[in-house]
C-alpha cells in the first residue's frame, strides 16, 4: 500500500466547515469573514504580532524544483556560510533586535548535511532565543538530535498537494517522492521538534484544493500529536532565477479568503505570512489572522552582515521595509511587534508520548 | 483593613493582570496602574534585556508597589517548568512564580499530572507557588498538601472569555481550600469576576478581557471595581436565595407548635 494516498488527506470531514468559507462567489461574506477572523485573532492572541527572520546558510542543492532559484540546475553561483560567517550574520541580525532565526538550506549535499546544519543550530542557539529550521527531510534520530542542539521547529512544505503536479514539478531528486514528503512533519514531530510549520506554495495548483488538502494536514497533525504545535504558512509564488510562471496565480482577494478561513476554523494555530507579500497587503493583513510575520528578510546566502554581493536570491522579496519601518507600521495598527516570544529555558526535544517527568 | 493574605504578603487589591496581548508596554503599564493591581504575571518568554521596546520585565520592575510574578508558560513538562522557574528567579528576584505547563501548545489547557510535580519541586524549594490548574477539587487539595501559596482554577480557556463555565467545580475548591482560591483565565468581562467574588474567590487573574478592551486602562479600572464590589458583598453576607415559595398554609401545621 506503499504507493496508496493517506486517508486523511481524501478525508472531506476534515475540512468541511472551511469549505463554503472559500467560495468565492459572495463579495459581501469575505468582508463578513475578515470580521471573524479578527474577532478570533484578538480573542487568542491579542494584540501582538511574533516576528522571525530567514537566514539561508547554503543555497547548495541537490533538487531540481521547477520553480525555485536554488534548483540544482540553475546557474546561480553556490556558496555556504563558514562558521565564522554564521556568527556574523547571526549578530547582524541580533542587532536588529531579531530574537527568532529561522535557518534555511537547499536539500541535503555533502556541502550542507545534517552536520554542518547541527553545528549552524548549535550557534544559533547561543545567541537566538528562538531558533528554527527549514531544510531538508531528516530521520527521526536526527531530528531528535536538532531538537537537542537547541531547534525547536521545523519548517517544510508539501509544496503542492496534487500528487501528479508534485510529480512533473519536482524533476529530480530526494524531493521528488510525493508519499514521502508528506511524512517529514510527522517525523520531526516524533522527533521531539515542539513546532512544524507547513504550507502549500500557492500558484502550483488549484487553490481551493490546496487549500482543503492543506486543512486537513493540520487536522490530522493536531489529532495525531497532541503536543504538537502547529503553523501555517500562505507563500505565494515569486519571480526567480528560472522563471517559472505559475500554472494557477493566488489574487489578493483569494489569499486573504484562505488566510480567514484558516483563522475562524483553526483559532490557535499560528499563521504566517512572510515578505514574499507586498507592504499593503502584510500591514492589512496583521490583526486579521495573521499572528507571525518576517521582518527584514534576506534570501541571499547571508546578506545581514555584508549585503553586498550577497549573492542569486531564492525568490524575490516584496517587502523590502527595514526592521525600524515595519514596527512602526505594525504600531500605527495598535499592535506590538514581540522579538522575543520564548525562552531558551524550553528548548529540548519534548516527546510525544512523555508522562510526568521527575 | 480587608487585606488579600497571600503567601505572607498583604495585598489591598484583589486584582492580579497578566501582562501578555496588549497593543504595546505602554498600554500594559497604563492598565496596570489604572487597576491599582499589586501582583502582575509576566511569562519569561516575554523577559527580553537586549531589545527595551517588547521587554515586559524592565518597565513593570520600575512601578512601586507592584510585586511581580513570573510564569512558566511556554513549559510543556514539569522539568521545563521548574527550569523556567529556576531563571526567573535570578532575573526577577520575585519568590513568586506563576506554574502553567500547558503540553498542547494549541488550546492551552493545563496538564495536572505535570502541575502537580513541578508545584511539589518548587514549593519544597520555597517558592511561593500559585499553579493554573483545570477546575478540579481534588488536585486542589493534593496542590495545597505540597505547599501551595494559592490554586488558580480556570473559569473557561485561555482567552475564550468563556466566563465562569466552571463554576461549579470551583464552588467546591472554595468551600475546602485552606489556602487561596484564584479564578485564572476565561473571564471575559468585570460582571463576571464580580460574580466570581460573590462566589467567595479570594482574587481573579484578568489578562485577555483587559489587553484588547478598546480601552484597556479604563477596562483595568472597571474590573477593579467590580471584584472590589463582589468582595464587600461577599463580606456583607449576599441575601439567600429562596429555593421554594412558602405555603399559605403550613405543610407542619400537624406538629403543633413547640
Amino acid at each position: 500500500m506503499r504507493n496508496a494516498l493517506p486517508a486523511w488527506l481524501t478525508d472531506e470531514q476534515l475540512s468541511s466547515d472551511i469549505v463554503p468559507m472559500l467560495d468565492q462567489g459572495d463579495a459581501v461574506s469575505l468582508e463578513q469573514l475578515a470580521a471573524e477572523a479578527q474577532a478570533a485573532t484578538l480573542r487568542r492572541f491579542g494584540r501582538v504580532m511574533s516576528l522571525y527572520a530567514p537566514l539561508y546558510l547554503s543555497n547548495f542543492c541537490s533538487s531540481g524544483c521547477v520553480y525555485c532559484g536554488f534548483a540544482s540546475d540553475r546557474k546561480t553561483s553556490r556558496r555556504r556560510l563558514e562558521s565564522n560567517e554564521i556568527e556574523k550574520e547571526l549578530a547582524a541580525m541580533r542587532s536588529l533586535g531579531i530574537g527568532d532565526v529561522l535557518l534555511l538550506t537547499g536539500e541535503r549535499t555533502g556541502a550542507a548535511g545534517f552536520s554542518y546544519l547541527c553545528r549552524a543550530v548549535d550557534a544559533a542557539a547561543k545567541i537566538m532565543p528562538r531558533v528554527s529550521v527549514e531544510a531538508f527531510p531528516m530521520t527521526v534520530a536526527e531530528y531528535r538530535a536538532l531538537a537537542e542542539c537547541g531547534c525547536t521547529g521545523i519548517t517544510i512544505y508539501q509544496e503542492t498537494y496534487d500528487p501528479e503536479n508534485y510529480r512533473e514539478l519536482h524533476r529530480w531528486g530526494p524531493k521528488k517522492d510525493f508519499l514521502e514528503r508528506l511524512e517529514i512533519p510527522e517525523r520531526a514531530l516524533q522527533g521531539g521538534i515542539r513546532s512544524v510549520g507547513i504550507g502549500a506554495l500557492l500558484g502550483l495548483s488549484e487553490p481551493v484544493a490546496e487549500a482543503l488538502a492543506l486543512a486537513r494536514h493540520v487536522r490530522h497533525l493536531c489529532q495525531t500529536y497532541w503536543k504538537a504545535g502547529i503553523s501555517v504558512s500562505f507563500p505565494r509564488i515569486r519571480p526567480q532565477e528560472g522563471g517559472y510562471q505559475p500554472a494557477w496565480p493566488v489574487d489578493d482577494r483569494f489569499l486573504a479568503r484562505m488566510i480567514f478561513a484558516f483563522r475562524v476554523g483553526m483559532p490557535d494555530v499560528d499563521l504566517v505570512l512572510s515578505t514574499r507579500e507586498k507592504p499593503a497587503f502584510r500591514d492589512g493583513m496583521a490583526g486579521l489572522g495573521i499572528t507571525r510575520m518576517s521582518i527584514a528578510s534576506r534570501t541571499t546566502v547571508g546578506g545581514y552582515h555584508s549585503p553586498d554581493g550577497a549573492g542569486a536570491t531564492q525568490f524575490e522579496v516584496s517587502d523590502n521595509r527595514n526592521a525600524e519601518e515595519f514596527c512602526h507600521a505594525l504600531r500605527s495598527k495598535e499592535i506590538e511587534p514581540v522579538f522575543k516570544n520564548w525562552d531558551p529555558a524550553f528548548n529540548g526535544p519534548i516527546l510525544q508520548e512523555e508522562v510526568a517527568c521527575r | 483593613m480587608d487585606l488579600f493574605q497571600l503567601g505572607g504578603y498583604g495585598l489591598s487589591s484583589r486584582l492580579i493582570l497578566g501582562t501578555g496581548k496588549f497593543s504595546s508596554t505602554r498600554a500594559m503599564i497604563d492598565a496596570v496602574r489604572s487597576s491599582g493591581t499589586q501582583l502582575v504575571t509576566v511569562a519569561l518568554r516575554r523577559f527580553n534585556r537586549d531589545q527595551a521596546e517588547d521587554d515586559l520585565f524592565g518597565p513593570l520592575s520600575e512601578i512601586k508597589g507592584l510585586t511581580l510574578m513570573p510564569n512558566t508558560s511556554g513549559a510543556a513538562t514539569a522539568k521545563e517548568a521548574v527550569r523556567a522557574a529556576h531563571i526567573s528567579r535570578e532575573l526577577s528576584g520575585s519568590l513568586f512564580v506563576k506554574v502553567e505547563i500547558h503540553p498542547n501548545p494549541l488550546h492551552l489547557m493545563p496538564d495536572p499530572i505535570e502541575t502537580y510535580e513541578a508545584s511539589r519541586v518548587l514549593a519544597s524549594e520555597g517558592f511561593l507557588v500559585m499553579p493554573y490548574i483545570p477546575a478540579d477539587p481534588v488536585l486542589a487539595k493534593r496542590l495545597e498538601d505540597v505547599g501551595c501559596a494559592s490554586v488558580m482554577p480556570l473559569g473557561s480557556a485561555i482567552g475564550s472569555g468563556q466566563g465562569l463555565s466552571t463554576a461549579g467545580m470551583v464552588s467546591i475548591i472554595i468551600r475546602e481550600s485552606g489556602i487561596p482560591v484564584i479564578i485564572d483565565a476565561g473571564l471575559r468581562s468585570p460582571s463576571e469576576a464580580c460574580a466570581a467574588m460573590e462566589m467567595g474567590c479570594d482574587a481573579v487573574l484578568v489578562n485577555s478581557a483587559v489587553a484588547v478592551a478598546r480601552d484597556p486602562a479604563a477596562m483595568a479600572g472597571a474590573f477593579a471595581r467590580a471584584v472590589d464590589a463582589g468582595r464587600q458583598a461577599r463580606i456583607a453576607g449576599i441575601m439567600p436565595k429562596s429555593g421554594t415559595a412558602v405555603a399559605t398554609s403550613p405543610l407542619t401545621s400537624f406538629l403543633g407548635t413547640p
